[in-house]
């Protein structure tokens, strides 16, 4: 190469260079983003961005395990007050649903969802390695306890779980107040629990396990096995309050805290018995691979996470995971801390360390 | 070409269900190697044996109960002038619309400890009369009257198209009304009640909901709880024991078609639809038909009346504590009015609707076809007997995975939509279609079919023209009880319907999980009218165009 020829690169070299400075320093429109750079984003224009490109998606679509009429519809019409530009869809299935529908769209590349919502479905899909970290500045709000380090999921909603009893049946000086009441000889064969749920024998299970330490436990479980606990095998823990509003059952074990407050509200004869630890889960939020309008998905996680979605949730008498958002008034008898008792916090690692295990020990002692 | 069809549809969820049995499953779904375990683990796990026994003795007991019963009825309702046998059929038709499981709840609301029963037992006879209805004869008697609608359905539609005048000479000749019965009738109605006992044996086989709702709470398991027990408290999807469950009673589902096809082989003898004109005649029991009414009436409050009442009673309260008479003035509109509110149940109605019919008028004539070719032995139709029949042994929630994996990975947009629904709710089903189909082709004599075609008609217009009017009684029937059954389908639809295909039985599933057994009822009774109301203009459609052969 001639000297020429070798300024003439140099020049158009330099040429470039100052071009593609000057174009750097132009404002961009939308620079495309990756997808996971728009769940991750955390720079000061994030809201304007997402906006921008929700207007583009124009769809989101959520599965998730509220209650339809309640909290689900609601939210999804404010949602759609909110950003009318966006058509929001929405499939309500229980957890164990969600995760296998979503796990057979993520490996047929048939991707419907957006965002996932559950409790226990987040688990099930992030060992399945089907979910993505994103990150919504809502999660500031909740108390670090109930985050996850990783940045895969996000709380949406508490569960409190406890003992429900029948106040015909039990009287007020005989209410087992801790666990170890529980072992009273008089409550043998008066006592049920729900099985077959991850929420029932095995949190129960894994509850005390994590709060007492493994020997302690186990020769805990081994004297209650004695207590010969009714087997509950069909319908929800709501479907066992009934049982115990009935008088089929005395006691019923680690059910839904909220429900047998709703019921005596209205008159029934049972009550809610927290006993210390409390077990408390999450709902949890999460993303899938792949998915397909990453801005409006995020835009209805904020949202969810919102104030606004959080009293929505609170008023269908959920738990809401944001300390600013007013608790329902009938059900706030059983929050933990409210009520002086300690809870224990069973969060995704841990439900994923010990379930198994926890209902090999059900298998075992108490079948 | 027919076998062809029947392959598409069945072949996949069976082959997901072997290989379900036979793969391990991973985490995401996927399978994983090759395994033995799972039939291992269900022929030697702990409780085994006492769960086979317990279900061959529950799938035993609930078949005679149901067929008895409904046997019983449908000799009364067609073959005498017992006044007020219409009603029987509303009665069928309210059991049947009751959801299942709601059924089943109502029947542990009168016979639980806090139920009218119990109450009535201790104020009499005292604490030591109290009945346990958590125990072998509580689920047996459950679901047997839960079948009655089904057997009753079956043997009306056989009985009214078979020839009384082999009663009639019977009883010329001097036979009682009882002996006739006994030795003409029933003899007449064989092939129904054979094709009864598999459909009953082989469901109770598979039966969950009673057995989870009724049996575990007493500690009784049958295979079915035995398995759910063992496999889903992780709340992972691990349905290989199910599946091989599944496999295993796929054989002898494939044993017992074998069996009743070598014994339909002797056909003729139940061939009384022949050419020489037949008329189901009504026989006049004089006095004795009040007693008859009687039965009747008292048939008519075990199947339906009294869940009926016990679920219309809970709908009215506000949350339920047995029959005190506190409850009665706690009487309460509530639960109505959440349900009529604002929401998903009105939107899903007319889905519900179309799922219902299109599901039975494509499997009833399609299994009407299949039947016929199985019937008359043509060439290929013993395979599509087998291949029809194959979805009974399919748990639901296995035949709605291996649909969904199916549409999700199909090129076409068939996902998410209302007719994968149908499609899979039509499999489903088909095994019913069949059973009623061919029960009613056994008693349709060749020599029509025959006289048609060496008039010099094709087959399919025989069939179209001489077989399928002469089916129409048990097409009818056919049509109704799958319509019924459809609509109600929650665990196959689950996995299949996505935003905008809702139906109702799933959105209602919702208040299952989270509602109080009140507002089930509400729901319950809300749901029993829409279905009444719909089999009334089904009525009144087949009564217009006269489709139903007398």
């Amino acid at each position: 190469m001639d000297r020429n020829s070798m300024r003439s690169e140099k020049l158009s070299g330099l040429g470039l260079a100052l071009m593609m400075g000057a174009t750097m320093m132009l404002p961009l429109p939308a620079l495309s983003l990756t997808t996971e750079e728009i769940l991750n984003y955390r720079g000061p224009d994030r809201e304007q961005i997402l906006l921008e490109g929700a207007k583009k998606e124009g769809q989101v679509t959520l599965y998730c395990a509220l209650i339809v009429n309640q909290a689900l519809k609601p939210i999804s019409d404010a949602f759609a007050k909110k950003y009318p530009f966006i058509k929001i869809a929405y499939w309500r299935a229980d957890s164990e649903d969600i995760a296998a529908k979503l796990m057979a769209e993520v490996k047929a590349n048939n991707l419907q969802a957006d965002l996932v919502e559950g409790t226990g479905v987040g688990e099930m899909v992030i060992q399945a390695g089907l979910v993505q970290p994103y990150y919504t500045p809502m999660i500031e709000q909740v108390p670090q306890k109930y985050r996850d380090p990783a940045g895969i999921w996000t709380p949406t909603r508490l569960s409190y779980f406890s003992v429900a009893y029948n106040t015909k049946l039990v009287p007020p000086d005989d209410v087992p107040k801790t666990y170890e009441d529980l072992l009273d000889p008089k409550w043998k064969g008066k006592i049920s629990w729900r099985i077959g749920s991850a929420s029932g024998t095995s949190l129960f299970i894994t509850n005390l396990r994590m709060a007492w330490g493994e020997e302690k436990a186990r020769a805990y479980f081994e004297k209650l096995a004695a207590q010969k606990i009714v087997n509950f095998g069909s319908g929800s823990a709501r479907t066992l309050v009934d049982r115990v509003i009935a008088g089929e059952y005395p006691i019923a074990l680690n059910i839904f805290a909220h429900h047998p407050f709703i019921s005596k509200a209205k008159g029934a004869p049972v009550n809610s018995q927290l006993m210390e630890p409390v077990a408390t889960t999450a709902g949890t939020m999460v993303v899938p691979k792949g998915v397909k309008h990453p801005h409006a998905s995020m835009l209805l996680a904020d949202f969810i996470l919102s104030k606004e979605g959080q009293t929505i949730l609170s008023k269908a008498e959920y738990f809401p995971v944001r300390p600013d958002v007013e608790i329902n008034e009938t059900i706030k008898g059983v929050v933990p801390n409210l009520m002086g008792k300690t809870e224990n916090f069973v969060g995704s690692e841990q439900l994923n360390k010990y379930t198994a295990s926890s209902e090999e020990i059900y298998q075992n002692l108490f079948r | 070409m027919l076998i062809l069809v029947l392959l598409i549809l069945i072949l996949p969820p069976t082959l997901f269900l072997i290989k379900v049995s036979i793969f391990t499953t991973k985490a995401d779904g996927s399978f994983g190697d090759f395994t033995l375990r799972y039939y291992q683990q269900l022929f030697t796990g702990r409780f085994f044996f006492s769960a086979l026994t317990n279900t061959a003795i529950y799938a035993i007991g609930s078949a005679v109960i149901a067929i008895l019963l409904g046997t019983i009825q449908a000799i009364i309702v067609e073959r005498t002038d017992t006044p007020g046998r219409g009603w029987v059929f509303l009665g069928a038709i309210i059991s049947l619309g009751i959801p299942h499981v709601l059924y089943t709840v109502a029947w542990l609301l009168i016979l639980g400890r806090s139920g009218p029963l119990n109450g009535l037992l201790l104020s009499a006879f005292g604490p030591q009369s109290v009945i346990n209805v958590y125990s072998m004869w509580g689920m047996t008697l459950i679901e047997g009257v839960g079948f009655v609608p089904l057997t009753f359905l079956l043997m009306s539609s056989v009985l009214r198209s078979t020839d009384a005048s082999f009663e009639e000479a019977a009883m010329m000749s001097g036979a009682r009304p009882i002996k006739t019965f006994w030795t003409i009738t029933l003899r007449m109605g064989l092939p129904g009640i054979m094709a009864l006992l598999l459909l009953v044996f082989i469901r109770a086989f598979e039966s969950f909901e009673v057995p989870a709702l009724v049996g575990l709470a007493g500690n009784i398991n049958v295979l079915t709880t035995n398995i759910y027990q063992s496999s889903k408290g992780t709340g992972a999807m691990d349905y290989g024991q199910s599946g091989a469950y599944s496999v295993c009673l796929l054989l002898i589902v494939v044993g017992l078609l074998y069996w009743y096809n070598r014994l339909s082989g002797h056909a003729h003898q139940y061939q009384t639809i022949t050419g020489k004109g037949y008329r189901p005649r009504v026989i006049k029991l004089g006095r004795l038909r009040y007693v008859t009414s009687a039965i009747l009436a008292l048939m008519f409050m075990l199947v339906t009346g009294l869940p009926l009442i016990m679920l219309v009673f809970t709908s009215l309260q506000p949350f339920y504590e047995g029959v005190t008479p506190e409850s009665f003035s706690r009487f309460t509109l509530d639960n109505y009015r959440i349900l009529m509110g604002p929401g998903s149940f009105r939107d899903s109605i007319s889905n519900t609707l179309i799922l219902g019919a299109s599901t039975s008028t494509f499997v009833v004539p399609f299994t009407a076809l299949c039947a016929w070719m199985a019937a008359r032995r043509k060439p290929g139709g013993w395979l599509l007997d087998q291949i029809a029949t194959a979805p009974l042994v399919m748990p639901a929630i296995v035949m709605s995975v291996a649909f969904l994996y199916v549409f999700v990975n199909l090129p076409i947009p068939l996902y998410g939509t209302l007719l994968s629904v149908i499609l899979a709710s039509s499999v489903r089903f088909m095994p019913y279609g069949m059973r009623y189909a061919y029960a009613g082709v056994l008693q349709i004599h060749k020599e029509l079919e025959e006289a048609s075609m060496s008039s010099g008609a094709k087959q399919g217009n025989t069939f179209l023209r001489i077989v399928l009017p002469l089916l129409s009684a048990s097409m009818v029937s056919s049509w109704l009880f799958i319509f019924l059954l459809a609509v109600q389908a929650v665990s196959l639809p689950l996995l299949l319907v996505g935003p905008g295909t809702e139906i109702v039985a799933v959105t209602l599933f919702d208040l299952w999980q989270n509602g109080q057994v009140t507002e089930l009822a509400s729901m319950g009774i809300t749901w029993v009218s829409l279905m009444v109301v719909v089999s009334a203009c089904f009525h009144m459609v087949t009564r217009r165009y006269q489709i139903m052969a007398s």
